[in-house]
């Protein structure tokens, strides 16, 4: 393997791995993200504000209702308990859907494959053959309250574009080699299928 | 922020394409014109239907139509403090220097000039229009203008008028205020290569058919004129609620075939119309400018107008005939046009115009006004609070608070997400030849 570029900056780190597979090199470019002390702090203080948010709906559980004896919702202590249970199962489903790494694998001549790796350790790949994508852009997106760079593929056919990266939002410092890198593929394909691609040349 | 002298422009209004009008072309034509200058310009504006997110114009004018709705009258939903966070990221990733508003019916660009002030951005605002001092609209919009208007940096208007009608609605100081007027494509609006006949005479009117614009007075003066002269025919082109009576009018005395209704005409077929004409009618009842008349001088029209606002100083006497907003006087006033219209030179007039306007002009010395507004000095929160306080009684108060909740939201949206986390957007050189693409990060990147 070749030495492996590292870039941080804030949270977030950008590795690329050259490696050797067969006809030609691998491109793998991985971003992840770190988890801060802020955002430790700001779950706890999430999984508080959840808790208190249940204590009033036990509070409110009429006597008449089955899960009532159940739970021995008649006791403040079996209230605060079953709450934080509450609370602690909601955080645990916003933890599983964090992601942890993501990664654009370019396989030169066969297409890209998107990898996503959450902190639950789930990992869910996407390949799109190398024939479906018209072109790489790096785009900026504006919503109401900010606006941030993201790197999609035009595919063919498709209305939509294809993010490359779907839970996290790199510095475009991160996105600009990976973007060189799928434009040099497809442009490499796209050189070697001259006389049958000719809609734009 | 800026580079050997040159400047990063924001402009900010509700009012840009794809809509067109007076406001739209004006930051249009300014935008264009500061970028050969040098300057690099941004402008800012609402989504309009789908038309939402980073576009770019010719010449590599970036817009940021921002995803907020409009709501009345094409104008956002004033939220007071709802657009801080996307205004500041684009004033940091910009790298902005200088925000310049339009318009002052545009609740984004009041709100944008605020937060401007707040995070110490100079500011210059523009006003395109004259209001009034008396209905309840006016007196609070006017009140909303004398709190951005107290503390920007400078202003500019497009009339000596306007400058009046501003500063008497605002407070402001008149040496703070400037005098830019409009200016007009000439190479857009040539005339006729071939020069008509006198045989017939041809009067053409393009405007909205609303009651500012004077379609009442078109139908009390169209009818008359078609009496008194058999050899004279209309054009009216626009469209509005106005237009029923101007259709009525020519049922009422026939004057189908004098009188040719075109309904709404697109900006760009503006000047195949006007030169199909000896004589441009303009009956408004307000104008601080009116870019119109400049465009049927440019093609080489006579102009007929009301004596209202600005219109008097647009251009010199001998190419157009003012009148009083009266049907009489406005008869008299075309009748006058009709005798003087065998020494009119369309050529001539047309050189004439190129002369004396152009948006180039309009860019140098606008950019006099942003190197005098970067010069003035930089104040803290509690310097510039008098300035809202002598607003009035209860409005100064009110304005003070709106503007510490304001330093203090920007103050906590600085903790949640300091200024070095906003990416800034590296410079792309977008007339470099096809192949490499620079991505200019700058120095304070890796």
């Amino acid at each position: 393997m070749d030495e492996a570029p590292i870039i941080t900056k804030g949270r977030y780190t950008y590795v690329h791995d050259v490696r050797i597979g067969s006809p030609e090199a691998i491109d793998v470019h991985h971003i992840s993200i770190s988890r801060s002390v802020t955002d430790f702090l700001s779950l706890c203080s999430y999984a508080l504000r959840l808790a208190a948010a249940c204590f009033p709906i036990f509070a409110l559980m009429q006597k008449t209702m089955s899960v009532y004896d159940l739970l021995m919702l008649d006791k403040p202590v079996a209230i605060v308990f079953w709450s934080f249970v509450v609370a602690g199962l909601l955080i645990r489903q916003i933890l599983r859907k964090q992601v942890k790494k993501e990664s654009v694998i370019i396989l030169p001549a066969f297409g890209v494959q998107l990898e996503t790796v959450y902190r639950s350790g789930k990992t869910v790949h996407q390949f799109v053959p190398i024939d479906k994508i018209l072109k790489s852009v790096l785009n900026e997106c504006v919503t109401p309250v900010t606006c941030y760079w993201s790197l999609s593929l035009i595919i063919r056919g498709e209305d939509e574009l294809l993010l490359a990266f779907k839970g996290l939002y790199p510095p475009i410092t991160m996105l600009v080699p990976i973007w060189k890198a799928l434009c040099a593929a497809i442009d490499d394909k796209k050189g070697a299928d001259i006389p049958s691609d000719c809609d734009n040349r | 922020m800026s580079h050997r002298g040159k400047h990063r422009i924001l402009m900010v209004s509700d009012f840009f394409y794809p809509n067109f009008g007076g406001v739209e072309n004006h930051i249009y034509y300014l935008s264009q014109c500061l970028m050969k200058l040098g300057h690099k310009v941004i402008v800012m504006t609402h989504a309009y239907g789908n038309r939402s997110g980073v576009r770019y114009m010719t010449g590599g004018l970036k817009v940021y139509c921002i995803p907020w709705k409009p709501f009345l009258m094409q104008n956002t939903l004033p939220t007071f403090y709802g657009t801080l966070p996307i205004i500041r990221t684009i004033l940091i990733r910009e790298r902005i220097s200088l925000v310049h508003g339009h318009q002052a019916f545009s609740t984004l660009c009041h709100e944008a000039l605020m937060h401007a002030r707040t995070m110490g951005y100079k500011v210059v605002f523009t006003d395109h229009s004259l209001y009034g001092f008396a209905d309840v609209g006016s007196i609070h919009m006017n009140k909303v203008l004398q709190f951005t208007l107290a503390d920007v940096s400078q202003a500019i208007c497009v009339s000596h008028t306007s400058k009046e009608n501003t500063v008497l609605r605002s407070g402001l100081p008149p040496e703070r205020v400037f005098v830019i007027p409009n200016a007009v494509d000439t190479a857009m609006f040539k005339p006729a290569p071939v020069r008509l006949s006198n045989h017939e005479i041809v009067i053409v009117v393009i405007s909205r058919l609303v009651y500012r614009k004077g379609a009442d007075l078109l139908v009390e003066v169209i009818p008359e004129i078609c009496r008194l002269h058999q050899n004279v025919r209309f054009i009216v082109g626009g469209d509005g609620p106005k237009r029923v009576r101007l259709e009525e009018m020519r049922e009422k005395h026939s004057l189908q075939d004098r009188v040719d209704m075109l309904g709404a005409v697109p900006h760009a077929k503006v000047q195949s119309v006007l030169v199909t004409g000896h004589i441009f009618l303009n009956s408004s009842l307000t104008e601080a400018f009116c870019i119109a008349i400049l465009e049927a001088a440019s093609c080489g029209l006579l102009t007929v107008s009301t004596r209202v606002g600005g219109v008097p100083e647009v251009l010199p006497d001998d190419i157009i005939v003012l009148a009083e907003p009266d049907p009489n006087d406005m008869v008299m006033a075309i009748t006058k046009a009709i005798d003087l219209l065998p020494q009119i030179d369309p050529e001539e007039m047309h050189n004439r115009i190129k002369k004396l306007y152009s948006w180039h002009d309009v860019a140098k010395r606008t950019e006099i006004v942003y190197d005098r507004a970067l010069k003035c000095s930089n104040q803290s929160l509690i310097d510039r609070l008098p300035r809202y306080l002598s607003c009035g009684a209860w409005a100064g108060k009110l304005f003070c608070m709106v503007m510490i909740i304001d330093f203090l939201l920007w103050r906590l949206l600085q903790m949640w997400q300091p200024d070095r986390n906003v990416e800034v957007v590296p410079d792309i050189n977008l007339r470099s030849p096809h192949g490499e693409e620079k991505w200019d990060f700058g120095a304070d990147e890796i």
